[in-house]
């Protein structure tokens, strides 16, 4: 197997997904829709000046993540719900390899998360009055959150589509997988936004860089398990 | 001896080892200084509850590697075995955790790191069974329930390991500490008490796994003969 040619038919489904979606725009809504939707409502509800200063750091971190989680698992599985719906499922078993089909939807699911993050987070900081100290390593955190997200959530999707498609499904097997990160996450970012020096977000980034790497390599060995049952 | 007598045998070893068990933990085991009354001889049977939950999510991961390797259906039988004792050990873990949370903090949760692992070990499993139910072919059933064991596997040890290490725990560090110093803070009497209740609730549940997957294999069976 040349690593060129699974490179190319890895980004062939990309961007077969990636025109797909810009023709159609349902993940993109959904999970920017679900997003704004609860920013709006913690924002109108709590706003900047409902916490009290010293839980801020802690709720304001905690708050952020359980809305990017909420909202992107309102995306994340329909990368592979789609081609059982439309039956292109068989189509693409046959045109691609199973490891180029994975790396092709996690690359798809990374853009996704990427696009919601950036939508979300500077919006979050100014409804929220979240003022961060360290922007390079909330940068960090929120990358290798975008990773940890889209590592984990790739093979949920494509096992609850050959499941029954349920986005509910996903949520019940998705939850217990991402809390390891999301505490992680939630841990990095409160560091961030205390302290300008990168240092402080190193312990978590090293959990969360390794929780990622660990859930990516287990799901290639298991895709082709998924894909082809 | 044949296998039945064996078989008998040892489950009255085992009942009779049990009973010991729990007479030791209340009249051999001294009361433990630094707790409430008599609330620490709930560990005696907490610890081992939870450490069986932990064995049989090893179990099912066994069984369903097992599975992915073979594609024999009776190793997802023995997987789903192990992850239903698990479930059941895990909900025990929570409920006796939560009595002695209770007595000891005045509060039935406190959001302590290890509360919540044993939690979220008990949400796999009931995020395994929902996922076994949602398909109704056997073989698919198997394949993806056996994928999401083994996935789920590998991001348990950062909830048992990472994440109580990041956050300040109510629970006390283990025999081996967070630095990797082996230390035993417990009574020496207690500590025997302690590992008696490990070996009884590790043979209660090899009985009870053996158990189930002996009547997984006859449902089996007879499946076969009406197909």
């Amino acid at each position: 197997m040349r690593a060129s040619s699974l490179l190319s038919e890895c980004l062939a489904v990309l961007s077969k997904d990636l025109t797909a979606e810009l023709r159609s725009r349902v993940a993109l809504n959904a999970v920017g829709l679900f997003g704004l939707t609860t920013l709006i409502a913690v924002a109108y509800q709590i706003g900047p000046y409902r916490i009290q200063e010293q839980d801020r750091p802690f709720l304001l971190a905690a708050l952020l993540w359980i809305i990017l989680f909420f909202a992107a698992t309102s995306g994340l599985s329909r990368t592979f719900v789609k081609e059982e719906d439309a039956h292109t499922a068989k189509t693409l078993r046959l045109a691609a390899r199973p490891l180029a089909v994975f790396g092709g939807k996690l690359l798809f699911n990374l853009i996704l998360l990427a696009a919601l993050f950036v939508f979300i987070v500077p919006l979050y900081c100014a409804l929220m009055g979240y003022a961060v100290a360290g922007v390079p390593g909330l940068v960090a955190v929120l990358a290798a959150g975008v990773c940890g997200l889209a590592g984990t959530s790739t093979l949920v999707a494509a096992i609850i589509a050959r499941a029954s498609g349920s986005n509910t499904l996903f949520a019940i097997l998705s939850v217990p997988l991402v809390l390891p990160l999301l505490v992680m996450l939630i841990q990095g970012t409160r560091a961030a936004a205390g302290a300008p020096d990168f240092a402080v977000v190193l312990p978590a980034l090293r959990g969360i860089v390794s929780l990622t790497g660990v859930t990516v390599v287990t799901s290639i060995f298991l895709f082709p398990v998924v894909w082809h049952d | 001896m044949t296998r039945d007598q064996v078989r008998t045998t040892l489950h009255w070893l085992l009942g009779i080892w049990l009973l010991a068990v729990i007479a030791a933990a209340f009249f051999y085991a001294p009361t433990a200084r630094s707790f409430k009354g008599e609330s620490a001889r709930i560990v005696f049977f907490h610890v081992p509850q939870a450490w069986v939950a932990v064995l049989a999510f090893c179990v099912n991961l066994i069984a369903s590697l097992r599975f992915l390797r073979r594609r024999e259906l009776l190793d997802d039988a023995r997987a789903a075995a192990a992850a239903r004792l698990g479930l059941a050990f895990s909900v025990l873990a929570t409920v006796t955790g939560s009595i002695f949370a209770n007595v000891m903090w005045n509060s039935f949760w406190n959001w302590d790191p290890r509360e919540v692992s044993i939690v979220i070990l008990l949400v796999i499993y009931a995020a395994y069974f929902a996922l076994r139910q949602a398909v109704a072919d056997d073989e698919r059933r198997a394949a993806l329930s056996a994928a999401y064991a083994v996935l789920a596997f590998v991001t348990m040890p950062f909830l048992v390991f990472v994440v109580p290490r990041i956050y300040w725990s109510l629970h006390p560090d283990t025999i081996i500490s967070s630095s990797g110093a082996i230390k035993s803070q417990m009574d020496p009497r207690m500590l025997k008490v302690l590992i008696a209740s490990l070996v009884g609730f590790t043979g209660l549940f090899v009985w009870l796994y053996t158990l189930e997957v002996r009547v997984a294999r006859v449902l089996s069976a007879r499946r076969a003969q009406e197909v």
